[in-house]
């Protein structure tokens, strides 16, 4: 064991038999009866044991050594970033290292809390006692709760936040990495205190713990008000922390309204935080001085009032379903964006709406105190606010789906979470609203409708999103891919189990099934045991998750740095981020979600400071990019521009040629490297003889390129995927490998807009004659170009009659014939009939062409004429003319 | 540079690294955040206190201890204790003036008055309890009034220590007219405790 961890033990044990020897001596003093008083000692002792252990494991060492004055160094970096997995284990202030601390400790409780709600579901699969009695019936359902509520739901999005929100922003670290590191082990502190509640009698009040009842039980009752103190101090020093970063550590450039939806998110989330916990810290100390003290705040007949707990308590816990929820709305905004590949639909409505919901989240609080005998004029506005909050989560929803609209969706496994978000939190939330009228809620209190309503809105608003947020970063965290059909089988029993198990609760809960209750009447025999199957299905998910965690942290792919093609910063540094995330701070310059938009960029990488701070183009990271038919096509330049735009990446192009022709391949390789040489990219490139994954697997383990990227067609179409290439390129050279698909007739289509120079080809009888084609293939060899051919036909009158047609079908195929056989020899070419004589035809075809240069290509004398009119027409543009002899078809 | 192996000079943690040195730097920030969270965990004492006060028991104000007598608090008294607590904040206010101005003996006057006066302030309310003649355990109201003078006595003695750990760190010279983070989050924090003692004085005490 750690010296850290034998230190947090042995100063725990002190703090605990401390805490007994102070209450002992305390009470002998005082003279207080009986000495041994199990809520006493139970307080002071979780106190003290929990502080004793976070000093022990390190938290308070910095400033400790501060307040003695001794000197200290805030350059001492000693606690940051880790070597081995077991460094994980200890304290640390990297906040990479406290992400991944969170999100394994959160998902722990999870996992444990779940393994509650399965003996829950046991026990409720039948009715009558199946296997527990009825008061550990209460502690496991209170337990069940607890753990999700408070150490899973709310910091669980710290977790996440932690890891990815600095750098997003462009930081090197939170504003407070010591405290940030304090937050995380206050988690375990409170966990343990819940947990260990199971040796001193179960917490039996709920996670809601509601006086009079939570003012008697066992000593756990007690433990339930320790854990929840540490998690709010824990929940409150994160936010704080939060904050501080987003507002002072942002990289310049980076506006708020240039941050990324998380990033408000987590902003709003935590000013939520820090402004509601206190509420539920108060209420807790309430109950625990009655419990403790022996004060009267919820005794009635000594002037207490215990309706009053429960507005203190709901005033914390109401902003809490936002702290479960709108991290995690931020989350689904990122994933959806990334992987419907269209701009976020309504940025700042979505930033917005969130603020909105954060101000009305404190005006709705007794929304859950309907039933309760509260004051009965808070009823109604309590009712208007209620339904009022449904709005701005109204607006978020319809910008998802806007997003969505028309968007290139790509079905990967954060997507499928985001889906299945969008559907689970939609039926939570209209539930929501029965809930939150006054008339409706009076028969729904209190019922399975509650349950039902809560699961899906947590379910869908906490897990679903928070596995998004996890197949989403993962590759990032870890530098490793999920498998991906595990993924989906992850989602999808998930998905199915959470219907099965929570959508009949809502049935149950209207023919008046109570909640929280052990035993039920026999006709809600067969919906339960309905139930129970999908809760184990939910278990089944979740062993199938860790294991594809496990499996694919061993032995994954290799994970590229930016494999979901994202935008925002982290996908600009490597996977896994270096220890300081940026070697030089990038800046920010526009949105971060402008995906499909030509050369936007969100930020630029300035070099370090002794090259000048100037915007670099030289230090380069390599992309092997692996292509042949692709090459030149519009979809793959496109790819190379967009990935250019990081400004981090250099291109080689590998064509390995098999037993296709190896001059077109030098062709269509030239022709790329010209386009993109157009748009200022540098890139190199060279043809290879042999099989394509022998070649690019051995070129990447050799040359080790950061990325390798093969670019074919469509699956079915395309011999390389029909031999696994990518998988097996990825397995041979052990570099990080990814799929770019370029689809249909952008793979032949000419290049758009690019910066070749043009060439018009100006022929009639010329057009189908193998003798044209050889000469633009001739001209291409010798200079890379685009060239357009045009064909004006002088038809006879009239146009529309059958002679004319019959001309213009003739033309029509014959030029389809030269394009086709140009095109599989790696030339790219577009051509045109066109209705008009010469004359007529020349000038517009130039005005709209603008061509560089002009080729007459004329058969039989037809050439003079030709170039006559084209001379006319052209201007300035020089005009080159070759007579080629005999007509098409003639030989 | 290499990314994943070569690391760019390190930030640091603490003061130094990030945004302006004077004005509101993270610290202040989160100093002023932390402070809105111990607002609002006084609000919650107080909306315990308003509940049970206005809230189910229709009873006579102010209300009877156990023994049928009423709750009596000694308001002339702690009127003086509040209106020392009070200076103790232009005290400080002053010293970090003198600071600025770069008389360092100046806050050092100052912070010891003011730390004086806070001790001051925290004998006279512990021998107010000595005296007041009922105890958390009589009746709700009791408890609530503990519970809020309580939890602000605790602020008391946490802002005190604060303050003489800044103090020791003036002595040590640390401290200069523009760079002085912890002192200047110290003092929000001990003004903030001064003006809940106001609202307490005031909503407890004198209605
Ligand atoms: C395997 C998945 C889960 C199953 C099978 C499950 C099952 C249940 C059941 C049956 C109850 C009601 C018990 C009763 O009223 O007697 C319950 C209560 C509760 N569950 Fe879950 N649950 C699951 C996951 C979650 C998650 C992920 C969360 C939160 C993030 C959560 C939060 C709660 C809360 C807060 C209650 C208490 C409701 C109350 O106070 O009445 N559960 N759960
Ligand atoms: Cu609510």
């Amino acid at each position: 064991m750690s010296f850290w961890w034998r230190r947090a033990i042995v100063s725990s044990v002190v703090g605990v038999l401390f805490a007994f020897l102070l209450v002992f001596m305390l009470r002998a003093i005082f003279g207080l009866d009986p000495l041994w008083q199990g809520n006493v000692v139970a307080t002071v002792a979780g106190l003290f044991g929990g502080i004793g252990f976070l000093y022990g494991i390190g938290c308070f060492d910095y400033w400790l050594t501060w307040a003695k004055g001794r000197p200290i160094s805030s350059e001492d970096h000693s606690f940051h970033g880790v070597s081995n997995w077991k460094q994980y284990f200890r304290i640390n202030t990297d906040h990479k290292v406290i992400g991944i601390q969170y999100m394994t400790m959160t998902l722990f409780f999870m996992v444990v809390g779940g393994i509650m709600a399965l003996l829950i579901r046991t026990e409720l699969a039948a009715p009558g006692q199946q296997i527990v009695d009825g008061q550990t019936y209460n502690g496991l359902l209170s337990m069940h709760a607890t753990l999700m509520i408070f150490v899973f739901a709310v910091p669980v999005f710290g977790g996440i936040a932690n890891y990815v929100l600095p750098i997003m922003l462009g930081a090197k670290d939170m504003a407070f990495p010591r405290l940030n590191a304090l937050s995380f082990w206050f988690l375990p502190v409170s966990g343990f205190l819940f947990l260990a509640s199971m040796f001193t009698g179960m917490f039996g009040a709920a996670w809601t713990a509601y006086p009079p009842l939570a003012s008697q039980g066992t000593a756990g009752q007690t433990l339930f008000e320790l854990g929840v103190q540490f998690a709010g101090a824990s929940s409150i020093a994160t936010a704080i922390n939060f904050l501080a970063t987003i507002i002072t550590m942002r990289a310049p450039g980076m506006t708020i309204w240039r941050m990324p939806i998380l990033a408000w998110a987590t902003g709003v989330t935590s000013v939520l935080a820090v402004f509601a916990t206190p509420f539920i810290a108060g209420s807790q100390f309430l109950t625990m001085f009655d419990r403790v003290m022996g004060t009267n705040f919820f005794v009635p007949d000594q002037g207490g009032d215990v309706i009053m707990y429960q507005h203190i308590f709901w005033f914390y816990s109401h902003p809490a379903v936002y702290i479960m929820l709108l991290p995690g709305f931020g989350i689904i905004s990122e994933v959806i964006a990334t992987f419907a590949r269209k701009p976020l639909f309504g940025y700042r409505a979505m930033a917005f709406s969130m603020v909105a919901i954060a101000v009305l989240g404190f005006g709705v609080w007794a929304h859950h105190m309907f039933v309760s005998g509260m004051a009965a004029w808070l009823r109604v506005p309590m009712m208007i606010t209620t339904i009022i909050i449904a709005v701005p989560t109204g607006v978020k929803m319809f910008s998802w789906v806007a997003t969505l609209w028309r968007g290139k969706i790509h079905m990967k496994a954060p997507m499928l979470w985001a889906m299945g978000f969008l559907f689970t939190f939609l039926i939570g939330g209209l539930s929501g609203v029965f809930n939150g009228i006054v008339p409706a809620d009076i028969q729904l209190s209190d019922t399975y409708f509650i349950t039902a309503h809560l699961h899906y809105v947590l379910y869908g608003g906490s897990v679903y999103t928070v596995f998004a947020g996890i197949y989403y970063w993962f590759p990032k965290a870890t530098g490793r891919m999920l498998n991906e059909r595990l993924s989906q089988w992850h989602f999808w029993l998930t998905f199915i189990g959470t219907q099965i198990t929570f959508m009949p609760m809502h049935w149950q809960g209207l023919q008046g099934m109570p909640r929280r209750v052990v035993d039920y009447d026999p006709r809600f025999a067969t919906v339960n045991a309905i139930e129970t199957i999908g809760s184990y299905m939910l278990g089944i998910a979740t062993i199938i998750f860790i294991y594809n965690v496990v499996i694919s942290l061993r032995k994954g792919d290799p994970a590229p740095w930016n494999p979901w093609r994202g935008r925002t910063l982290e996908w600009m540094v490597s996977s896994p981020p270096p220890l300081f995330n940026f070697d030089v701070i990038p800046q920010v310059v526009g949105g971060p979600y402008q995906y499909g938009i030509p050369d936007a960029r969100h930020a630029v990488v300035f070099a370090p400071e002794k090259f000048g701070g100037e915007l670099t183009e030289d230090t380069r990271y390599p992309v092997l990019v692996v292509a042949n038919d692709t090459l030149a096509s519009q979809g793959l330049i496109d790819e190379i521009r967009s990935r250019n735009a990081d400004g981090l990446w250099s291109f080689e192009f590998l064509v390995p040629v098999g037993d296709d022709d190896r001059a077109v391949a030098e062709r269509r390789l030239a022709n790329t490297l010209a386009i993109l040489a157009g748009y200022g990219i540098a890139a190199t490139g060279r043809v290879a003889d042999g099989e394509v994954i022998a070649v690019a697997g051995d070129e990447g383990k050799s040359r080790q390129p950061y990325e390798i990227l093969v670019a074919t067609l469509p699956t079915a179409s395309s011999a390389w995927m029909r031999q696994d290439a990518v998988d097996r390129i990825r397995k041979r050279s052990g570099i990080a490998t990814s799929h770019f698909v370029v689809r249909g007739d952008d793979a032949r289509a000419l290049t758009a807009a690019s910066a070749l120079p043009l060439t018009m080809i100006v022929a009639t009888g010329a057009v189908g004659a193998d003798a044209l084609a050889a000469v633009i293939m001739a001209r291409f060899d010798a200079q890379p170009a685009r060239f357009t051919i045009i064909c004006p036909l002088d038809l006879p009158q009239p146009r529309w009659g059958s002679e004319s047609s019959e001309i213009r079908r003739q033309a029509g195929e014959r030029m389809t014939a030269t394009i086709n056989a140009l095109v599989s020899v790696g030339v790219q070419v577009q051509g045109e009939v066109m209705d008009d004589g010469p004359a007529t035809a020349l000038p517009l075809a130039i005005d709209a062409f603008g061509p560089a240069q002009i080729l007459v290509a004329g058969v039989n004398g037809e050439a003079a004429a030709l170039a006559d009119a084209a001379s006319a027409a052209a201007g300035e543009t020089p005009v080159e003319t070759v007579n080629l002899g005999a007509p098409a078809g003639s030989e | 540079m290499a990314t994943t192996t070569g690391h760019a000079p390190a930030p640091s943690h603490g003061q130094d690294t990030h945004g302006k040195k004077h004005g509101l730097n993270a610290e202040l920030i989160g100093m002023l955040l932390f402070i809105g969270s111990e607002v609002m965990l006084f609000a919650s004492l107080f909306t315990a206190y308003f509940f049970i006060r206005y809230g189910v028991s229709n009873e006579v104000w102010p209300p009877l201890k156990q023994n049928g007598e009423p709750f009596e608090l000694p308001v002339m008294l702690t009127g003086v204790n509040t209106l020392i607590l009070v200076a103790s904040s232009f005290t400080l206010w002053w010293g970090e003036k003198r600071l600025k101005a770069g008389d360092r003996k100046g806050l050092i006057r100052g912070l010891w008055v003011t730390i004086l006066m806070g001790g001051t302030f925290l004998i006279i309310q512990f021998n107010e309890y000595a005296h007041l003649g009922f105890t958390p355990q009589d009746r709700a109201f009791s408890g609530a009034f503990y519970a809020l003078t309580g939890f602000h006595g605790a602020h008391v003695a946490v802002g005190l220590i604060v303050l003489c750990m800044c103090l020791r760190r003036v002595y040590k010279n640390d401290f200069t007219a523009t760079q002085h983070t912890p002192l200047a989050a110290g003092s929000y924090y001990w003004h903030f405790v001064d003006i809940v003692w106001v609202l307490l004085f005031l909503l407890v005490y004198v209605i």
